[in-house]
């Protein structure tokens, strides 16, 4: 193997790549957001709706976690345009991750739902709550301490695997900026290795960011390992 | 729409459907070999993590930071690192083991987790018993630790696997001519994008939802039957 590694040109150009960490960092916190919200709804209708609701999230948490978030994406990409609707390519991904993220939240939120013991809710009634108070003020911060080490464990993997999609429809985010400068020069390897360990540093600090935030809000020990 | 309409006879013809069979044979394919290998490269990862002693500590140390680096870097890197890596190495390599070694790196570093779980969730009485009565830690893994941590690694274990038929729809970036990547071919073609990326994730959703069904199916079926886990329980208190 006669391959010199030569790391100059990745060190020139490292305010570039930060750029595409802090996007990165912005579509990952943004998809996880919108796709916790609709998790939130959906999960609730799941969990107390009548069915005539309760199908059609089901069909769509189905049809969603089936599919892969890259033909999701491109259908978005290649095909809304046919409809006459142009999204850029940063909303489309955006777009593509919230939807997917919320069917995979809904999941893991549903879970939550049904740990909620009856007892509690019973009582929630008896207090006089609506549907709406006895979420807001016993299933969610019951949930928020139940299920927070899987929703940390999936924040990161929307940070990683999803927002890295987005460099196949030309985001110019972490990965679509190691794509762009490499296809310049030809330092495949020292810019993907490099990236890899911005990957890495990024999703620590992601990590460590959401045990002290785990620690302060749900009195939850996240472990970070 | 009209586009649409009028492309679909055009769309749905016998080497169309023939070449999606393959390409999703080859998904499947790809999925399959590369976490088999996976898991069993896992097994052996958590063996060597497991080792006790000082002298083993790079050790610890080193399988700890694979899965800690693989499990955070995004696959698309990953396939990158691969082609790129093995390339330099050997120019003649096939796309489809670079997609597969890709698949066997990423798929060690979460199964390895997953199995890692299974072997704490025995009770660790267990392997002190094993231990007093003279087995080698490799003894007590087969004969006592295994048998009971089966049903805790089968069924995460078949979901990641399933969930990984929809990863490697990133492989096609890297030329690989699976579902995606023919998908991309036919839009290339001219086809509308709503009605290929429609097919190919109806295929995707063929594929991926009986296996989703089957591992819920064995989940229930692998779950601690009644009577054992409240004996279980009373132990406890």
């Amino acid at each position: 193997m006669d391959y010199r590694f030569q790391y100059g040109v990745v060190w020139q150009n490292l305010d570039a790549l930060f750029q595409g960490a802090w996007l990165t960092f912005q579509l990952g916190t943004l998809s996880f957001a919108g796709g916790a919200l609709i998790g939130l709804i959906c999960a609730a209708i799941v969990a107390y709706g009548p069915f005539l609701i309760r199908f059609p999230v089901h069909v769509y948490v189905v049809l969603i976690t089936n599919t892969p978030a890259l033909i999701q994406i491109y259908f978005l990409y290649y095909g809304l345009p046919e409809f006459g609707i142009r999204l850029s390519s940063e909303a489309c991904l955006l777009i593509g991750l919230i939807l997917n993220a919320g069917a995979y939240l809904t999941l893991i939120m549903r879970a939550g739902f049904l740990s909620v013991r009856r007892t509690e809710l019973e009582a929630g009634v008896v207090l006089g709550m609506s549907v709406l108070q006895q979420i807001r003020f016993i299933v969610v911060p019951h949930i928020a301490k139940s299920i927070y080490p899987a929703l940390a464990n999936f924040f990161i993997v929307i940070l990683v695997m999803g927002t890295s999609i987005g460099s196949i429809i030309g985001v110019d985010e972490l990965t679509g900026q190691a794509i762009n400068l490499s296809s310049v020069n030809y330092r495949w390897l020292e810019y993907f290795t490099v990236v890899a360990l911005m990957y890495v540093v990024l999703t620590f600090v992601a990590s460590i960011g959401l045990a002290a935030l785990g620690r302060w809000a749900c009195r939850v020990r996240a472990r970070i390992f | 729409m009209d586009r649409l309409v009028e492309q679909i006879p055009r769309f749905f013809t016998a080497t169309n459907m023939m070449m999606l069979a393959e390409a999703a044979y080859m998904t499947l394919a790809m999925t399959i070999v590369g976490c088999l290998i996976g898991f069993g490269l896992a097994f052996v990862l958590v063996y060597l993590r497991q080792t006790p002693g000082l002298w083993a500590l790079p050790l610890r140390i080193v399988c700890v930071t694979y899965v800690e680096f693989f499990r955070r870097i995004p696959f698309l890197v990953i396939v990158y690192l691969v082609l790129f890596f093995i390339q330099a190495l050997t120019p003649d390599a096939s796309l489809f083991t670079i997609a597969v070694i890709a698949i066997c790196l990423y798929s060690v570093a979460y199964t390895a987790d997953i199995i890692r779980g299974g072997l704490e969730s025995v009770p660790h009485t267990q392997v002190e018993a094993a231990r007093t009565m003279n087995m080698s830690r490799f003894r007590t893994l087969i004969m006592v630790v295994l048998p009971q941590a089966w049903p805790v690694i089968i069924p995460p274990a078949i979901a990641f696997a399933v969930s990984f038929i929809k990863d490697t729809a990133l492989v096609s970036q890297i030329g690989v001519f699976e579902l995606t990547f023919r998908g991309k071919e036919l839009n290339n073609q001219g086809y509308s994008g709503v009605l290929v990326f429609g097919t190919i994730a109806l295929c995707y959703f063929i594929l991926s939802f009986p296996l989703t069904l089957l591992g819920q199916h064995l989940e229930k079926r692998l779950a601690t039957p009644r009577g054992q886990r409240s004996a279980r329980k009373i132990r406890r208190t």
